[in-house]
């Protein structure tokens, strides 16, 4: 399984952050393979497509045109095929019942993205690794609940 | 209706290894919780069958030598932490006599493949042990720390609030609305 | 009360008017009935001794006629017969007057009969004695005999005669002794009824003193409570108009007639003659509003226009209802209200609240925004300046390393103001969903949020139970969480601290800081032994960005307390603060109860 790679995907509309988001993964030591989004329209099309490799990991930005994070993650949660993606939010917001409404609705992880690149870098090792965890050491998924 | 499973993983693996290799035709004997020994010599192309067989349950032959170890090592954790009865042993201290080996070296094979630390596994395990308690059964806070050889609430609190990022009044929130949400989406 | 009074009256002063006639009639045949009875006495007295006088007379004609013949018998001298005859006709007639005298007494028309038989016995006697003298027949014997006879009839006549006399004298006795008994009672009576008559007069006059006594204090109450009435229609700006149900005639008051700009009583009050005043737009809507008090005896309260005499427009509410008074007289009471100056002032309280409102919501969505989109660039300015340090740090200058850090500094504390103000400005904005909350889940969940500082300061906290109530649960959350991380925050070095919650339920006016409005409350009150304050900053301390200490002695923005007060408010309740410096300090929280 080592020598397996991580597979990682990002939704995002602001480039500095998709930016910042493969550059820390570039920099950490974790084998990743990172695809990035523009918007959610676009994300779910790769997602639904037959032949896509589907990612461990989905980072959902919650502000993006055509098509919402919250949007996005609904409709992961519906499709059966899309069910064991977890899913990372990853949003400038910190309103408390809004973190609570998408981890209700199903989001696994929520980022609130930093304000420091090492900090960066930080979160998304430990979030890469607790999944890494849950898939490896037959931990139940449905309580996989991480804020960072 | 929804219902919930409460399930033994090592059980569940134990018992679908044994009839796997059973229906396949191999003479072997299990040495411990993931640990088999076949009791003759095994053709390349038949372990292929094997893979394939068991990578539809989520079960991976491990392969070198280390992650035997690791994976020996996670075994032994998990049986300490699911333990009933109280620790009084350090853990690092059980891991070392359980498997024969010096802790320290423990530790380094254990970081180099999995990225984490020993300790930093042992408190995974302990928080979802938790959480599985939490939910399924009617044990408060209290005794749920108790029951995990923590010194106190607050000290459970914290390291749940340093692994998860949040509370654990707010993870059982967040669990009880989702199973409100399904059982409404149901009916 | 009074006006009970004054209606019953008449019906009681009516009772003693018939009483009293019928008392007066008593007495008068009371009276006619004695005066009969003394009449009759005083015939009988007459009567009776007519009786007596007769008898005694018939005694003696019978007396006249025995002398007369035995005056013949002796001298035979025919003119002694003469009052012998004479008497024999005057005995008839005397006998004739006495029956007809003693006709009522039965006694005495037996005792008659029997005398009348004596005296024809007697007379026969004598006839037959004169007719033996007259044939000449000398029988002495026969004559003795005959005389003899006679002499004992006369006796038994005379003892007869007085019998009838001692008979007639008993009677009158009888008749006399029945009068006087009945002439006795008969004053005591008439003065006794007299006696009544008068009480009964004097009460009947005495109640009707006092029935015009209050009549005059009703009419002088009545006639201020109309002077009161006018008063108080002018200054509260409404009229007041009747309706006769039974003859349809309007009653307009005073000020109805001011309200329409015109001279008190300048028009003769009709429905006519007001609906002239009507605003064209509003007549329709008067018409089907008055149209129920004919047939459902109601008016519902409505607003309409009027045109003043003087041209100006003004809204009136009008409403009234039936009234019945005594005898099915039923008369329609309404009152008319000039509320143009309410009606102004509410268009302009709902003018200023629209203006508030939006003034408000423009102001909390620009915080909002201005704090949620602030954040964006500057979370990437701080990236990349991280990212500057960590890359090319070594490659500035000295200055240019010192102007990054200083760059970076202000940044850090940029983000913590924006992100204080966002949460200040969320405790506003988030939908107000009131939930049934256990207080204490509430504050286990703030104490496991705060689980690390109060390890880390080896603080204890003391709860006392909490009630479950209706509220924001996020927000009194964030409220205790507040609350105790500020005790934490400001715990005296060396000390840990002690932080107590206690409950209670309390009413307004007993609490110093609360209005006397005799609301129940819900008071919780938060205690540490912390730094404290000086008592005068009381009120600052909530205030928002207001600190009370440098930001190098303690971190922070002066946000917590601000956001505090905001949750509270939200409840629509209070928080108040009481510090000693060096002792520690104490904040209450009041929860309305519903």
């Amino acid at each position: 399984m080592t020598a397996d790679y991580i597979n990682i995907c990002l939704a995002d509309d602001d480039e500095d952050d998709r930016l910042f988001f493969t550059d820390a993964f570039d920099e950490l030591r974790i084998n990743t393979k990172v695809s990035t989004f523009n918007d959610g329209v676009e994300l779910m099309n790769y997602l639904n497509n037959e032949d896509s490799i589907l990612p461990n990991v989905l980072f959902l930005d919650l502000n993006m045109p055509k098509k919402n994070g919250v949007e996005c993650l609904l409709e992961i949660k519906k499709n059966r095929k899309l069910d064991d993606i977890a899913i990372a939010i990853y949003s400038t917001s910190s309103s408390e019942e809004h973190i609570e409404e998408t981890f209700v609705n199903g989001a696994n992880i929520y980022i609130k993205k930093p304000n420091d690149f090492e900090n960066l870098k930080k979160i998304l090792s430990e979030v890469v690794t607790m999944n890494w965890q849950y898939h490896t050491s037959g931990l139940n998924k449905e309580n996989f609940l991480m804020r960072m | 209706m929804k219902i919930y499973l409460k399930f033994d993983y090592a059980q569940l693996t134990k018992k679908i290894v044994h009839e796997k290799l059973s229906e396949l035709g191999f003479k072997f004997n299990i040495i411990g919780f993931g640990e088999f020994n076949f009791l003759e010599k095994v053709p390349s192309d038949k372990i292929e069958e094997i893979t394939r067989t068991f990578s539809e349950y989520g079960i991976g032959i491990v392969e070198n030598q280390k992650s035997v170890l690791v994976q020996k090592i996670k075994d032994t954790i998990v049986e300490m932490v699911h333990t009933d009865k109280p620790f009084n042993i350090k853990s690092s201290v059980y891991i070392a006599e359980k498997l024969n080996l010096s802790y320290p070296y423990l530790s380094n094979v254990f970081s180099e493949v999995t990225y984490t630390s020993i300790e930093n596994f042992i408190i995974i395990q302990k928080i979802e042990l938790a959480k599985q308690l939490m939910i399924n059964t009617s044990f408060n806070l209290t005794e749920i720390s108790i029951q995990l050889n923590y010194s106190s609430v607050a000290h459970l609190s914290t390291q749940f609030k340093h692994m998860t990022g949040m509370t654990p009044s707010a993870f059982h929130k967040i669990i009880n609305k989702r199973r409100e949400l399904s059982n409404k989406n149901n009916n | 009360m009074e006006h009970i009074q004054l209606h019953k009256s008449p019906l009681f002063l009516k009772i003693i008017f018939i009483i009293s006639v019928a008392i007066i009639f008593f007495i008068g045949a009371i009276t006619f009935k004695h005066i009969t009875v003394l009449k009759k006495s005083s015939t009988w007295i007459a009567q009776s001794y007519e009786v007596n006088i007769e008898l005694e007379r018939l005694l003696s004609y019978v007396k006249d006629a025995e002398t007369g013949q035995r005056g013949y018998l002796l001298s035979k001298d025919k003119n002694f017969l003469t009052p012998y005859y004479s008497s024999k006709q005057r005995i008839k007639k005397s006998y004739k007057r006495v029956a007809e005298l003693t006709s009522n007494s039965r006694t005495q028309q037996r005792n008659l009969k029997r005398l009348q038989y004596l005296i024809s016995r007697r007379l026969n006697f004598l006839s037959k004695t004169l007719y033996l003298v007259e044939q000449e027949v000398n029988d002495e014997k026969a004559l003795a005999e005959n005389s003899t006879i006679g002499k004992l009839a006369m006796d038994s006549i005379r003892t007869e005669i007085e019998g009838m006399i001692v008979t007639q004298k008993s009677l009158l006795r009888y008749r006399q002794q029945d009068y006087n008994s009945t002439m006795n009672y008969t004053p005591l009576l008439i003065y006794l009824t007299l006696l009544i008559t008068l009480i009964l007069i004097t009460i009947a006059f005495i109640k009707m003193n006092k029935d015009l006594v209050l009549l005059r204090n009703t009419i002088n109450t009545l006639s201020v409570a109309i002077e009161v009435n006018k008063l108080s229609e002018i200054i509260g700006n409404f009229g007041s108009w009747q309706l006769n149900l039974e003859t349809g005639k309007y009653t307009f008051s005073d000020n109805q007639y001011r309200l329409l700009g015109c001279e008190p009583q300048s028009f003769e009050a009709g429905r006519e003659e007001y609906a002239k005043f009507i605003h064209p737009d509003d007549k329709e809507l008067l018409d089907k509003n008055t149209k129920n008090i004919l047939t459902h005896n109601d008016l519902h309260p409505f607003t309409y226009r009027i045109i003043r005499k003087d041209g100006e427009v003004r809204y009136l509410k009008g409403t009234g209802e039936v009234v019945t008074f005594s005898s099915d007289n039923k008369i329609f009471i309404g009152t008319t209200r000039d509320i143009t100056s309410d009606i102004d002032d509410k268009i302009l309280t709902e003018e200023r609240n629209r203006e508030l409102e939006s003034n408000n919501k423009e102001l909390s969505a620009f915080n909002y925004i201005a704090s949620h989109d602030l954040q964006e660039p500057l979370r990437k300015i701080e990236t990349f300046i991280s990212r500057l340090i960590t890359k090319d740090f070594n490659n500035l200058s000295p200055s240019g390393q010192q102007y990054v850090s200083n760059i970076q500094k202000s940044t850090n504390r940029m983000r913590v103001l924006i992100d204080d103000l966002l949460q200040f400005s969320r405790t506003n904005r988030t939908e107000k969903n009131f939930e049934e909350t256990d207080l204490n889940t509430l504050l286990e969940n703030a104490k496991q949020d705060l689980a690390q500082t109060i390890e880390d300061t080896n603080a204890i906290i003391k709860i006392n139970n909490l009630p479950v109530l209706d509220v924001i649960p996020f927000q009194i959350q964030q409220l205790f969480i507040n609350l105790i991380g500020n005790s934490l925050k400001y715990h005296r070095q060396g000390i840990p601290p002690i932080v107590e919650i206690t409950y209670a339920e309390v009413i307004s006016n007993e609490e110093e800081f609360l209005p006397d409005t005799y609301h129940n409350y819900h008071k919780i009150n938060i205690t540490d032994n912390g730094i404290g304050f000086e008592q005068k900053y009381a009120k600052n301390i909530f205030v928002l960005f207001n600190r009370l200490h440098n930001k190098n002695e303690y971190k922070g923005t002066g946000i917590g307390l601000a956001i505090c007060k905001k949750i509270v408010e939200n409840h629509k309740g209070f928080i108040f603060a009481k510090g000693q410096t060096g002792v520690g300090s104490e904040f209450t929280v009041y929860l309305p109860v519903e």
